[in-house]
């Protein structure tokens, strides 16, 4: 038999080996050869290595011999065992315990100090002992600080000394001598490290460095075409596909909720045709009532439509139980659907006031319930319709399109709820009306009108806002205040401003400096100065106390305008360049802002102002508009994502500022609110809600805003309608006034509607989807029915960028 | 006969060493490195087919300047004179050597036993196509020679790096001969060469760890503790660089590089505290250090004790700076370990020896937390002053009681070094021999066993038996099946050895719950 006829098998370790002994062996040579079936397995040795002498030696040695022969050992270099001072050094015993030693590894880290004193130290030391006395542990405690204090950068004595708690020449000493040491040193440290990797990768081949922290690399298989650059892409893939099934979702969520408010509207309309209500006056009547009811509870949960179950209940409606609110809402929705007006448009930039912006999340879409294609403006949520809506927007490039990335928020239904005929208006306008008059402690002197912000970095920011009565406000003076509200009231204050011409008009748009001052002094007017002590403390600064009749909500307008004329100005995309944590962050501040407000409102209210008090340094306007200017790029950016992503309140709410405004200026001017006038007036005024919506507009667009103070002029509700008028003028006059460099940019626009300002209105005209569901513009939008062709007129501007207006 | 001024780094020449029997021999050597203290020239010599753990620096009157080779700026001519070596198990030593010795020009040349004028690589980046042409290596099995990795030496023991006869294409790479060139010529050269079997050698372990055409440029791979990738084997690290460390009642001499800081590496002796392993600059601060740090046992749990052998477990994520100490002493005792990443992923087992001045640390080995390839180890190290004693082998038994413990089969993370490859191979050995020997015969049939049984009785990796009983000559095929034959000179080995290994771990005497670190997030 030819052993070489035939090829092994290969070796199967699961196969079972006889093993053969002795003198059982079969001789060797019957074996066959294996080498082709048992490849020679490696050794795991580096090939150069292995083949080094000593250790082929020592194999050859091994398989010689079958043990290891002493001169055949690999030679090593020598290692003595013979330090006679051990014990010396390592003093003491140590007992081995019964047990296994278990150790905490929190107790590893005792709070020795990592320096271990040197020969060099020691004699310091020595020399340092003969005058104080500092023990070694102490001196390691000393330069362990140092030296984890210092960096490159060796501390400073100063720092030395609040380091460490020592007497003052003892530091010295030891500083002194520890500079020279350290200068001396050849490493970085007295305490000898490893060194560290350097991010910037430039030590990724220093042999020195060790123990470089490990990247977290994902695990993929090698040799795979998934490697770590494809899984990113799944996940990535992954991510937007989520992202689109919530889209999806939302949209569906909408969609529902349309069709339950079509319902609804239909049923409101049925509801109202059997009661004959053919004019809307039920209608009305249950506008009316009801804000008198909400007054009850919180704003913040007027939006809620819940708490309306409680308040009426005329109509029963399982899913909607607050149905009087829903049947305005549902008039109003139908009666927009088909032609679409967006002319609500003006924007009053919704500086947050009482409370937090609903942010809609997902968790409080069933909150939303009754707002219909609003829903696509969730935060985060890019409108996937938006698209189309572009394609035919008459707009064309000024057209307001939603931008990824920007968060849209939900409307301030609870500014929009509280309409005029409220009885208790003036608390609520209190918290709406964003500027008062302002007073700063340096310089000391009154601004005038103004609202503040915290802008980045805790700045505070005055966004002042010029009415004609600037020259008659910056006479106020503190003091003046001060001793005002001390005395009587019939201390008489000789204006040098008194009214300019007025008396051809039917209004006056200015008051006398006595005339403010006794209103500031009547809490009529109210003033907002800092706290002499810390103009920085935000707790407690603001003290901003807001009268209705005062200040209007119009000139949010202009503040918020400028703002967004100055992002565009430079260059920068109105909504894009603000991410969501900016906005969030930005939002938190303002909210608690408001909160302050708020609580120092209502403890304003209490002390009935007795504390307050004007500046009376008028100085040149030139140098107050400093704060203004302060107005960075990033609060510019918030200003203007908080007028795109406001819920920009209807023209309704914007009416109904005005009429408030001119209530107040009639006269009716009681902290304790406007009672029934307001309803007349209100009555009155729904005649004219067209007319302003279409001034409003077109100022938007003019960049010359509203923002004027009407409500310091006496006239009578039925001159409204002129009023108005005046008021435009008085705009002019103001923005004239006006010295921020901001302000004369819009100024410079008036002429010529800039694109910015065109696309400001547009973006009101789609905000104002929101409102249009809200109950109490719905009253307004009634109203309107009568001003159909100057509102289609407006349309032009405004009326289509609706986002999936679906019926 | 040159002037001792002209020997330089590169240069070749017999240097005057003494060995183990006191005899004088003039092994030719490769100078690495040459300061000047006070006027006397040192040479760091290399003796070339011996460890790096013997280099040394010698004075010039131990180099035998008459034999002197200067390095060669350029390697013109790929002459390859050396011919095959005479050692029989590894056939391709010819072809091996050094390309990562960037820094210097004519670093390298192998054998330098075998070539009587060593020709220099100045090259070291060439392709393989060039490489694949090169005649006159006619042993060289293509698919392990040819890839070159400038800096990319995972593929190492499969994959052998460029020879010094290579014809040099001298033109194209040489620019890019910086110390740590970028891998574009690596990739090339892997990519050159699609056919190329990874495994060309059956049951490599080593090497699917390691990401060499697509992994990382410069870092070594993040699993385990040993280089395989030599790229940062410059100069630096070739040359010990401290020059005694103390530790407790021991002086070592360091044998590789350690990356202690680099202010200390001057000193004439590194002070280590024996129980933390800090490292202090000074007695006077080691004493100062002493009055301060009340170990007297490695800081961990105990897992093990017989007698005075005990066993401490340290994890390297919360006790970071014991574990990179030891880290750094047993880098001065392991050439191939690497200190370039943290030690969390690793667990740390210390056996110590109690006196009553504590638990005085022998060795240790580190194992990782997870391991993907089976490794049960990573380093593994029984210290200078109590090796050959029988305390390494008690350090691989332990190691493989743990995995017995844990229901696996491990083996130690290569490469190994000569001496790992040693005591493994003895351990391998006398615990298959031991098993086989025991064997009983049944019902009158000759005893029989699996290789799988093997493997699951020892906890030791199939592929390591395999290579044992190979090793050991032990298997041989008969009659159309594979049998285990035990020589009586085989028995009567193993016998003697087994008298002298009377250290041996008592599983009783473990108290050890392995963990699953895989549920325990990173580490």
């Amino acid at each position: 038999m030819s052993k070489l006829s035939f090829r092994a098998r290969a070796l199967d370790a699961a196969k079972p080996l006889p093993i053969y002994r002795g003198k059982d062996m079969p001789d060797l040579n019957d074996c066959v050869s294996i080498n082709r079936a048992v490849p020679q397995m490696p050794t795991g040795m580096e090939k150069e290595e292995e083949s080094e002498h000593h250790l082929q030696r020592a194999i050859s040695a091994q398989q010689v011999f079958r043990e290891k022969k002493e001169s055949m050992v690999i030679p090593v270099p020598e290692a003595e065992s013979n330090v006679n001072y051990y014990n010396r050094l390592y003093k003491g015993e140590f007992k081995q315990p019964k047990q296994f030693i278990h150790i905490q590894p929190f107790n590893l880290d005792n709070e020795q100090p990592d320096y271990d004193m040197d020969s060099e130290d020691e004699t310091l030391l020595n020399r340092l002992n003969r005058k104080m006395e500092i023990k070694p542990l102490q001196f390691e405690i000393m330069i362990d600080r140092l030296e984890k204090a210092s960096s490159n950068q060796l501390v400073t004595l100063q720092e030395a000394k609040l380091l460490l708690n020592e007497d003052d020449y003892l530091i010295k000493a030891v500083y002194d001598y520890w500079v020279r040491k350290r200068k001396n040193c050849r490493g970085p440290s007295l305490i000898p490290q490893i060194k560290q990797e350097k991010r910037d990768g430039s030590t990724n081949n220093d042999p020195y460095v060790a123990f470089r922290r490990r990247t977290e690399k994902m695990q993929t298989r090698k040799n795979r075409k998934n490697d770590e650059a494809s899984y990113e892409k799944m996940l990535k893939l992954r991510r937007e596909f989520s992202r689109a099934i919530t889209i999806l979702e939302m949209i569906k969520r909408r969609e529902k909720t349309k069709r339950e408010l079509l319902h609804l509207t239909l049923e409101v309309v049925e509801k109202r045709y059997h009661l004959g209500d053919y004019g809307g006056e039920i209608l009305n009547e249950v506008k009316l009532n009801r804000p008198d009811k909400e007054m009850s509870t919180t704003p913040a949960t007027l939006h809620n439509g819940n708490h309306h179950k409680i308040q009426e209940c005329k109509v029963k409606h399982p899913h909607h139980p607050s149905l009087k609110e829903d049947v305005s809402d549902v008039v109003r929705q139908k009666k927009k659907y088909p032609k679409k007006p967006k002319i609500e448009s003006v924007i009053t930039p919704q500086q947050p006031t009482t409370e937090p912006l609903p942010v809609i999340s997902k968790s409080d879409i069933k909150q939303y319930d009754f707002h219909s294609s609003d829903e696509d403006e969730f935060p985060q949520v890019p409108s996937p319709v938006s698209e189309p809506e572009e394609e035919n927007d008459p707009d064309g490039p000024c057209a307001f399109r939603r931008r990824a990335g920007c968060q849209y928020y939900a409307p301030r239904l609870d500014q929009t709820n509280y309409s005029c005929e409220n009885s208790e208006l003036a608390e609520l306008d209190k918290l709406r009306y964003r500027h008062c008059l302002t007073t700063l402690t340096v310089p000391r002197r009154c601004i005038g009108f103004a609202r503040r912000r915290i802008g980045r970095g805790g700045r505070v920011i005055m966004d002042r806002i010029s009415t004609e009565h600037d020259p008659v406000l910056k006479q106020i003076d503190p003091e003046m205040l001060n001793s005002f509200s001390s005395s009587s009231q019939t201390v008489d204050f000789s204006s040098n401003f008194s009214r300019t011409n007025a008396s051809n008009k039917h209004c006056e748009n200015r008051l006398s400096l006595s005339e403010i001052l006794s209103n500031i002094r009547s809490c009529r007017l109210q003033c907002f100065q800092p706290r002499l002590l810390n103009l920085q403390d935000s707790d407690s600064e603001e003290c901003t106390s807001r009268k209705p009749g005062q200040t209007v909500n119009n000139k949010r307008v202009s503040a918020a305008s400028v703002a967004l004329l100055n992002t565009s100005k430079n260059g920068i995309s109105v909504t894009g360049g603000i991410t969501e944590e900016q906005f969030q962050t930005h939002q938190q501040q303002l909210v608690q802002m408001q909160r302050q407000q708020l609580a120092q409102l209502q403890q304003k209210q209490q002390s009935q102002h007795s504390s307050q008090q004007t500046h009376p340094k008028a100085q040149g306007s030139s140098t107050s508009d400093c704060m203004s200017k302060t107005l960075d790029s990033a609060s510019a950016h918030f200003a203007a994502s908080a007028v795109v992503s406001a819920p920009a309140p209807s023209r309704s709410e914007v009416t109904k500022e005005q009429n408030t405004s001119h209530n107040n200026i009639n006269g009716v001017v009681q902290p304790s609110g406007t009672s029934k006038t307001l309803y007349s007036t209100n009555m009155a005024l729904s005649s004219s809600p067209g007319i302003s919506a279409v001034q409003l507009v077109r100022t938007v667009g003019h960049s010359t805003t509203n923002h004027l103070i009407p409500a310091l002029c006496t006239s009578s509700p039925q001159t409204l309608p002129m009023n108005n008028s005046c008021l435009t003028n008085a705009v002019h006059l103001n923005n004239v006034s006006v010295v921020s460099p901001v302000n004369v940019h819009i100024n410079a626009r008036t002429s010529a509607p800039s694109p910015t300002a065109l696309k400001l209105a547009t973006v009101a005209a789609s905000m104002d989807r929101v409102p249009k569901v809200t109950p109490s513009s719905a009253i307004s939008s009634i109203a309107r029915e009568n001003h159909e062709p100057e509102r289609l007129g407006l349309n032009g501007i405004a009326e289509t960028t609706v986002a999936m207006e679906v019926t | 006969m040159a002037e001792v001024g002209e020997v330089t780094e590169g240069c070749r020449l017999p240097v005057l060493r003494r060995n183990q029997d006191n005899e004088d021999e003039w092994p030719l050597a490769e100078i690495l490195s040459v300061k000047d203290i006070s006027g006397r020239k040192l040479f760091y010599v290399h003796y070339i087919d011996f460890n790096k753990r013997l280099d040394e620096w010698v004075t010039h009157d131990r180099l035998d300047l008459k034999k002197i080779q200067f390095p060669k700026k350029e390697a013109k001519t790929p002459t390859k004179n050396g011919l095959p070596g005479s050692r029989p198990s590894s056939p391709e030593r010819e072809v091996r050597k050094t390309l990562d010795l960037s820094l210097q020009p004519a670093s390298t040349p192998a054998s330098g036993k075998t070539l009587p004028i060593p020709v220099q690589i100045t090259l070291r980046f060439n392709l393989p196509k060039e490489r694949e042409a090169v005649p006159g290596e006619p042993d060289q099995p293509l698919s392990s020679s040819s890839c070159v990795q400038p800096n990319h030496r995972t593929t190492k023991r499969k994959v052998e790096v460029v020879s010094p006869a290579t014809p040099v294409p001298a033109s194209t790479e040489t620019t890019q001969a910086s110390v740590f060139p970028q891998n574009g010529s690596a990739r090339r050269a892997v990519a050159a060469q699609p056919g190329r079997k990874r495994k060309s050698n059956c049951l490599g372990t080593d090497e699917d760890s390691q990401d060499s055409s697509d992994g990382i440029p410069s870092a070594p791979r993040m699993t385990g503790s040993l280089v395989s990738d030599r790229s940062h084997d410059d100069i630096i690290t070739r040359m010990k660089n401290i020059e005694c460390i103390e530790l407790g009642r021991h002086r070592l001499k360091p044998w590789y590089f350690s990356p202690y800081p680099q202010e200390l590496t001057t000193l004439p002796v590194l002070y280590l505290c024996e129980f933390c392993l800090k490292y202090v600059k000074s007695l006077k601060c080691l004493q100062r250090h002493l009055t301060k740090c009340d170990l007297r046992h490695p800081p961990g749990n105990e897992i093990y004790r017989k007698g005075t052998i005990s066993f401490f477990e340290i994890d390297g994520r919360k006790n970071k700076s014991y574990s990179q100490n030891l880290c750094l002493l047993a880098k001065c005792f392991l050439d191939h370990k690497t200190l370039y990443y943290d030690t969390d992923p690793f667990l740390f087992y210390v056996m110590t020896e109690y006196d009553c001045k504590g638990f005085h640390i022998v060795g240790y080995f580190s194992k990782e937390k997870e391991s993907t390839e089976d490794y049960n180890v990573a380093c593994i190290l029984t210290l200078p002053p109590y090796q050959r004693r029988g305390y390494g082998k008690l350090l691989i038994e332990f190691s493989y009681e743990l995995s017995k413990v844990e229901g696996k089969t491990g083996t130690p993370e290569k490469p190994l070094s000569d001496l790992g490859l040693l005591s493994y191979r003895s351990y391998w050995s006398q615990t298959i021999l031991e098993i086989l020997m025991n064997l009983k015969s049944e019902n009158g049939e000759r005893p029989q066993i699996t290789i799988n049984e093997i493997s699951e009785i020892t906890s030791i990796k199939k592929e390591d038996v395999i290579s044992t009983l190979q090793y050991l000559n032990l298997i041989n095929y008969y009659k159309g099946q594979y049998i285990l034959t035990l020589s009586e000179d085989i028995v009567d080995g193993h016998e003697r050895a087994m008298l002298k290994r009377i250290l041996r771990i008592d599983s009783k005497c473990l108290h050890f719950t392995p963990k699953d670190w895989s549920k325990r997030g990173k580490w």
